[in-house]
């Protein structure tokens, strides 16, 4: 069997310029097979082919059945007719990706007159990535075509909720991914009955909670105060950095517990914890807080060590033989 | 048909054919046989290359690498210099601004509750007189301003007016100040001076506990006492001299009641005390002038002043010295003569004639730990604040008798963080001065109140004065 990529691409321009003006239904168009040839008329027995990929039962398709010749002689005396395949991606080795990327354009044909909504309201969805699609269906998709493939995926999913008809949601759903992460909300810091709002931070491996109230700018961490905690006056004033970025120093007491890690990362855990809790009392803090660093938490720890290397990235020192 | 392209291979390419060049290589062998190697024997210059390749890499042991010499030139600098520069006491500093409507200290000033968060600067006199009994401190930051100030704080006004409460009540005030690093325990002992120098008091200050007990100053048994005490001389006579340069005025004033035999010098009765302190000339008799001035201060209905007794380092005398006896035990802190003196007094053991104060400062930045002396301070300032007594830990056995009788006593005044008030009047003096370089408000006092700890005003000086940023 010849590889796919060859046949698919030839079978996707043909089916992309018929697309235009094709106005009866597609099936209807590819039955229609014209063929006299007798090489081919030995041949015509049932086929089925089974994919490379040997788990995918589901994606084992049916040859086209065999040619009526008699049901053909009426469309005239055509002597030496080629015989088309049913589905464009008849010869590519896995039609699953062409399939679905025409089903998608035929629902563009059928709903895209239905009212859409802004792409700035439309619910955000985390779709397949190029690598996690090419997964999912086995298939070496381009990353062009998977690009276009997306593009009519987001048309669709711009259709007005309400409106929204059951094909396009069920063909959309195989374009998501397992995991939607905007599906995550946090869940919101409220200021209880003692008006405490607890802040968590997290840095390098330091965590740290801080329990924000109102006040008038008593610090004390683990039992102690700022000055104790913190023998670096640099530490000490990343502690308090939400507070004193805002202007609320004088404003908020904080009671914190801080463990795990060193100095610098239980300072800036601090920083992240406090930011949080001030966050409850004062929403509209957030886009001050985030200029001032408060708000994202640094990911980055420290970088596992190698073989072959002394430390993460150092190499160990040259020899001469 | 042959010829032509047999010709054809005579004739030169009219077009050079590009045929990568061969490359006499001179690296390989020496004793290869080949013609073109035989045409070029290897070349002086590879060998040589090859030598200084070698000779650049040199295995290095160390971890260092040694200065190429002649790099740093100049005297290095003489024993005991390097110590001299780092114990150094500047009292101010001409590229500070001086401070409009300032005050300055009077006898009367830290007594008056109302002056409490305010800052005043120290007369000339009062700094000399301090600087000769050591009070100043080189981990201070007086060399910052134009003149030496301090703040007046509420403890302050609360030590003072003890101060004089027992000196109107020719009552002895025995008083240890302790608390956190930085809070200015040292401070307040050098507050308590000045009011006693103002006040006419006899001013005796010990700077470091610590110089008595690590085994740092000479010492000697001093005979015919049992059991042993001893002696240390040279200190002895450096503290006589601190004595009678910064009390001259109320030494010369006072007479002596009593004829010392012992002294070198003979000092007979009533002549001044500034007579009896001026025979400490050298250091064998320095102990036995200090004892004699001891006495003539103790001595009833001469109508002595009142006496301050100041040590800094509490902890360092609570101990076991690092002295050894003849037997080659280890002598207790309390069997040194000077430290039994002060300790004694802050037991109570000595009325002062003229009544007066023992103060103490405990340390935190270079002591040691003395179980005896924590305990003892804590169940003392328990008592003072009506709370319940801490006991002694039943199964810890280190606890010192000695110790704890010294400070049974005592009274215990905590400082810690001053009030934003007070952070506000010496953060005022700290722009005034042009070292700060800030709008003193409240957003920017309780910022650095908040990072100097809750007002620890040395934490707050180095939040806020030893940072380079704006």
């Amino acid at each position: 069997m010849a590889s796919s990529r060859p046949c698919f691409t030839v079978l996707r321009g043909i089916c992309q310029r018929r697309g235009t003006q094709w106005q009866q239904p597609l099936g209807q168009q590819l039955q229609a097979l014209r063929i006299t040839s007798n090489s081919l008329a030995n041949s015509t027995s049932r086929r089925c082919f089974a994919t490379d990929q040997p788990t995918r039962e589901s994606l084992s398709i049916e040859a086209a059945g065999e040619v009526n010749l008699a049901a053909l002689k009426q469309f005239g005396s055509k002597s030496r007719a080629r015989p088309v395949p049913a589905s464009p991606s008849y010869f590519s080795r896995i039609p699953v990706f062409n399939d679905s990327y025409l089903a998608l354009e035929k629902l563009i044909r059928t709903y895209g007159n239905l009212p859409t909504i802004p792409t700035s309201q439309v619910e955000r969805v985390a779709w397949k990535t190029l690598r996690d699609y090419r997964q999912t269906i086995g298939e070496q998709v381009k990353a062009g075509d998977y690009g276009r493939c997306i593009g009519l995926v987001k048309r669709l999913h711009q259709i007005h909720p309400k409106l929204k008809p059951g094909p396009v949601k069920e063909a959309l759903e195989a374009f998501k991914r397992d995991i939607q992460p905007f599906t995550n909300v946090a869940t919101p810091i409220v200021v209880d009955k003692f008006g405490r709002a607890v802040g968590v931070g997290r840095r390098k491996s330091s965590t740290a909670r801080a329990w924000v109230v109102e006040g008038n700018g008593e610090i004390q961490i683990n039992g102690k105060s700022l000055a104790d905690f913190f023998g670096r006056v640099h530490d000490r004033e990343s502690a308090v950095w939400a507070l004193h970025a805002t202007g609320r120093l004088d404003k908020y007491n904080v009671w914190a517990l801080a463990d795990g890690g060193g100095t610098t990362g239980q300072a800036e855990a601090l920083t992240l914890a406090i930011a949080k809790g001030l966050m409850a009392h004062e929403p509209a803090l957030k886009p001050a807080l985030r200029r001032a660093g408060c708000v994202t938490r640094d990911p980055r720890r420290v970088e596992r060590k190698k073989h072959g290397r002394v430390k993460a990235r150092k190499m160990p020192a040259w020899v001469k033989r | 048909m042959s010829v032509p392209t047999t010709l054809r291979c005579l004739v030169r390419p009219s077009v050079p054919r590009h045929v990568p060049r061969q490359v006499a290589v001179v690296w390989a062998a020496p004793f290869s046989t080949t013609a073109s190697l035989a045409a070029n024997p290897p070349k002086k210059k590879a060998s040589a290359q090859m030598a200084s390749i070698r000779s650049g890499k040199k295995m290095q042991l160390g971890k260092f690498k040694k200065k190429a010499p002649g790099g740093r030139t100049g005297k290095s600098p003489l024993p005991g210099e390097r110590k001299a520069v780092r114990k150094r006491i500047q009292l101010s500093n001409s590229n500070a601004l001086p401070v409009p409507g300032l005050a300055e200290l009077t006898s009367e000033y830290m007594a008056d509750k109302v002056n409490a968060g305010t800052v005043v600067s120290l007369p000339g006199t009062v700094q000399d007189e301090l600087r000769v009994i050591e009070a100043f401190k080189p981990t201070q930051y007086w060399g910052m301003f134009r003149n030496p100030s301090m703040l007046v704080r509420s403890e302050t006004v609360d030590l003072i007016g003890r101060m004089q409460d027992s000196a109107e009540k020719k009552q002895t005030l025995k008083l240890v100040v302790s608390g956190d690093r930085l809070t200015g325990k040292s401070m307040l002992l050098l507050q308590g001076m000045a009011h006693g120098l103002l006040n006419e008091w006899i001013v005796i200050n010990i700077p470091e506990a610590q110089e008595l007990t690590t085994a740092s100053t000479e010492y000697a048994p001093i005979p015919g006492t049992d059991p042993v005490q001893y002696m240390q001389n040279n200190y002895a006579l450096k503290l006589v001299q601190a004595v009678r340069k910064a009390n001259e005025k109320t030494l010369t004033r006072l007479t002596t009641a009593y004829s010392h035999p012992e002294l070198p010098q003979n000092i007979p009765i009533n002549s001044t005390l500034m007579q009896l302190a001026n025979s400490a000339k050298e250091a064998d008799s320095a102990w036995y002038v200090f004892h004699a001035l001891w006495q003539e201060l103790m001595a009833k209905g001469q109508g002595r002043p009142p006496i301050l007794l100041t040590l800094d380092g509490l902890q360092h005398i609570m101990k076991v010295s690092d002295y050894r006896s003849a037997a080659y035990n280890p002598i207790h802190s309390h069997d040194l003569a000077l430290v039994r003196l002060f300790t004694d007094c802050l037991a109570g053991n000595h009325q002062f004639p003229g009544g007066g104060a023992v103060l103490a400062a405990t340390s935190r930045g270079n002591a040691p730990r003395v179980p005896s002396m924590e305990l003892a301070l804590s169940q003392r300032a328990a008592e003072q604040a009506g709370a319940e007594i801490p006991k002694h830990d039943p199964f810890f056995r280190d606890y010192d008798t000695r110790v704890e009788a010294s400070l049974k006593k005592v009274q215990v005044l905590k400082v810690s963080g001053v009030s934003k008030l007070e952070a506000r009047a010496v953060m005022e003096y700290w722009a005034a001065s042009g070292v700060l370089r800030k709008t003193v408000d409240e957003a920017t006092v309780t910022e650095k109140w908040t990072l100097g700890g809750h007002g620890v005003l040395g934490e707050m000086e180095r939040a806020s004065l030893l940072t380079m940023r704006p």
